[in-house]
C-alpha cells in the first residue's frame, strides 16, 4: 500500500476506534443510569449515604464555589465597565453583570470547580476500589455498588447542583454590583434598575436547568469511569485524567447546546 | 460440593483450558501452581466474578450462571470469598465491614445486639481484638490484621463455602502460620467447604485434605498432600521438594540460555 493511501486509512481507523470507544462508554453510562433509576425507585438506595455525599460535594463545595462566583462577577463587572464607558448608559452593566452571572458562569465556572472537586474524586475513589477489588468485594457479598456506590453519588450530585449553583448565582451578581460601584461608580439602584430592565424569570429557571443537566453529567461520567477502572495505579490515573476531559468537554457541549434549545 | 465442568477462559492468551474439578462438601482444597496459570481466575468464576468463555461451575448441584432469577445471588449467599489483600472497604470502619459478611436479610432476622455478638466473637476467632479494631479503619491496622479482618468478614455470616485466594502473600512467617492456622481451624470448627489458592506449599500440604496442581490452564495433578509429596511427576517434585525446585529453575535458566545462544548464532 503507499503511503498516500496508508495515512488516510490509518486516520480512519484511529476515527473508527475513537467512535467505538465513544459508543461503549455513552452505552455504559445509559445502563448504569437505568440501573441508579431502578435501585432508586425500588428503594434500595439510603437516605444516610446521599446525605453523605451530599455533603461532601455541597458543603464541602461551597467555599471554592463562592470565591468562583464573587471573582466572575467582579470580572464581568470590571470587562462591561470598561467597554460601556462613555458609550452605553452605565445601567446597562446591571442586566449585563446578571445576565453573564445567571445564564452562563454560575453554572459553568460551578461545573468546573465540581469537576476538579467531585468529579475526579470520584473518579480516583471508585478506580481504587476497583482495583483494589473492592467492587468484586461487594459483589461477592451478595451487595450491587450500584446501589450502594453510584446512586448515591449521582442523587446527591444532582440535588447539590442547582443550589450551589443558585448560591454562586447570588454571589457573583453580588460581587458585581459591588464592583461597578467602586470601579466606575455606578450606584445600587442603577444597576438593579439594569438589571431589572431586561430580566426574564425564565433565566433563572433556565440556569438552574442548566444545574441540574450539568449536577447529572458530572457524578455520572465520574462514577461510569472509576468503576471501569482497571490496571492499578496507572489505571486509575489514567481513567481520572480521561474522566476530568470527558466532564469538561459534555459540560461545554451541552452548554453550547442550551441556547439553541431553550433561548431561542 | 463445588463442580467445575470443562471451565475455559481466555484473555489475551488462553487462561483455563478446560478445567475438570470436584470440591466435596467439607473439604479444604488447595490450589497451587506457578503464578499466571489461572488459579485466581478458577476461583473467581466460582462466584461469577469472571465469567469462563466456555464450561459450567456448579454449587450443590445448580449451574451458578442459571436462568433462573435470583439464582447467583442465592449462591453467593452462601459462599464467602478472601480477597488476596482482603479488599476492605476503606471508608468503613472493622465493624462495618464485617457486618457486610451477613447477608441484609439475615442480619435484619438476628437484630442488632446478636449481629454486633456474632463479629465480636468472629473477630475473636481471628485472634483480633474486638475493643481495639472494631472502630478502626483499614488504613489503621497492618497487612496482617487487615487480612484477619478480611477472614473474620467471611465466617461472620457462617456460609458453607470460603473460597481464598492467596491468602497469606506478603506475610512474614509468623502471620502465614497464623492464618494458615486459622484457615484450619475455622474448616475444623464450621465443617465448611475451603478452596485455598496458594503459593504456600508446605501450608498448603498441611492444612489441606487435597491438594490440585493447576498448570497452563490444566489440572496436572489431584490428590491427597501424601499423593503430592509422593508423586513422580517432575512439575509436582518441583512444587514439592525445594531441591527439586531449585533443580527445575536451573534447569529452565539453562534452556533459556541455550535458546539466547541459538538465536545470537543465527544472528551471526
Amino acid at each position: 500500500m503507499s503511503p498516500l493511501v496508508k495515512a488516510p486509512a490509518r486516520l480512519l481507523r484511529a476515527f473508527g476506534r475513537a467512535c467505538l470507544g465513544f459508543s461503549r462508554h455513552v452505552g455504559g453510562m445509559a445502563v448504569l443510569t437505568a440501573r441508579i433509576a431502578k435501585a432508586t425507585v425500588s428503594g434500595q438506595v439510603s437516605l444516610r449515604m446521599i446525605a453523605q455525599q451530599a455533603f461532601e460535594m455541597g458543603i464541602a463545595s461551597l467555599p471554592l464555589v463562592i470565591v468562583t462566583g464573587i471573582l466572575s462577577g467582579i470580572v464581568t463587572s470590571q470587562q462591561g465597565g470598561y467597554q460601556f464607558t462613555s458609550s452605553i448608559p452605565l445601567y446597562v452593566l446591571g442586566s449585563v453583570v446578571t445576565s453573564s452571572v445567571v445564564l452562563e458562569l454560575g453554572p459553568v465556572m460551578t461545573s468546573f470547580v465540581l469537576i476538579g472537586r467531585v468529579g475526579a474524586r470520584i473518579t480516583a475513589e471508585l478506580g481504587t476500589m476497583a482495583v483494589s477489588e473492592q467492587i468484586d468485594a461487594l459483589y461477592s457479598l451478595g451487595r450491587d455498588p450500584v446501589p450502594f456506590l453510584a446512586a448515591p453519588r449521582l442523587l446527591a450530585g444532582m440535588l447539590t447542583t442547582p443550589i450551589l449553583v443558585g448560591i454562586a448565582n447570588a454571589v457573583g451578581v453580588f460581587a458585581g454590583l459591588v464592583s461597578a460601584q467602586a470601579t466606575v461608580g455606578l450606584g445600587t439602584e442603577a444597576f438593579l434598575y439594569g438589571a431589572r430592565l431586561f430580566w426574564h424569570s425564565w433565566d433563572l429557571f433556565y440556569s438552574l436547568m442548566k444545574a441540574e443537566v450539568f449536577g447529572f453529567i458530572i457524578p455520572i461520567v465520574s462514577i461510569h469511569m472509576g468503576l471501569i477502572t482497571h490496571g492499578g495505579a496507572e489505571g486509575v490515573g489514567r481513567n481520572t485524567t480521561t474522566s476530568v476531559v470527558f466532564m469538561i468537554i459534555s459540560v461545554l457541549v451541552l452548554d453550547a447546546l442550551f441556547p439553541p434549545l431553550f433561548l431561542n | 460440593m463445588i463442580e467445575y465442568r470443562d471451565v475455559h477462559k481466555r484473555f489475551d492468551v488462553p487462561v483455563l483450558a478446560g478445567v475438570n474439578l470436584d470440591v466435596h462438601e467439607g473439604e479444604t482444597l488447595s490450589l497451587v501452581g506457578t503464578s499466571g496459570t489461572g488459579k485466581s481466575v478458577l476461583l473467581k468464576t466460582t462466584i461469577g466474578l469472571i465469567v469462563p468463555d466456555r464450561g459450567d461451575v456448579k454449587i450443590d448441584g445448580e449451574s451458578i450462571y442459571s436462568d433462573r432469577p435470583g439464582a447467583l445471588q442465592e449462591i453467593r449467599s452462601k459462599v464467602r470469598y478472601v480477597f488476596q489483600y482482603a479488599a476492605l472497604f476503606d471508608s468503613l470502619n472493622v465493624y462495618e465491614n464485617v457486618v457486610m459478611g451477613i447477608p441484609e436479610e439475615r442480619a435484619k432476622e438476628l437484630g442488632r445486639d446478636e449481629v454486633l455478638s456474632r463479629i465480636v466473637r468472629s473477630l475473636e476467632d481471628v485472634n483480633l481484638d474486638p475493643d481495639i479494631v472494631l472502630t478502626k479503619l483499614p488504613a489503621e491496622l497492618s497487612g496482617g490484621m487487615r487480612k484477619r479482618v478480611g477472614l473474620a468478614r467471611a465466617i461472620v455470616g457462617e456460609p458453607r463455602i470460603i473460597l481464598y485466594d492467596e491468602p497469606v502473600t506478603g506475610l512474614d512467617p509468623v502471620n502465614t502460620a497464623t492464618v494458615n492456622r486459622l484457615i484450619m481451624s475455622i474448616a475444623e470448627r464450621t465443617r465448611v467447604t475451603s478452596v485455598v489458592v496458594t503459593h504456600d506449599i508446605e501450608g498448603a500440604l498441611e492444612m489441606s485434605d487435597r491438594v490440585a496442581l493447576l498448570d497452563h490452564g490444566k489440572l496436572k495433578f489431584v490428590g491427597t498432600p501424601e499423593e503430592f509429596r509422593q508423586s513422580d511427576d517432575p512439575l509436582v517434585r518441583a512444587f514439592a521438594d525445594r531441591q527439586a525446585a531449585a533443580e527445575a529453575a536451573l534447569r529452565l535458566m539453562e534452556a533459556e540460555n541455550d535458546k539466547d545462544d541459538d538465536a545470537h548464532g543465527a544472528l551471526a
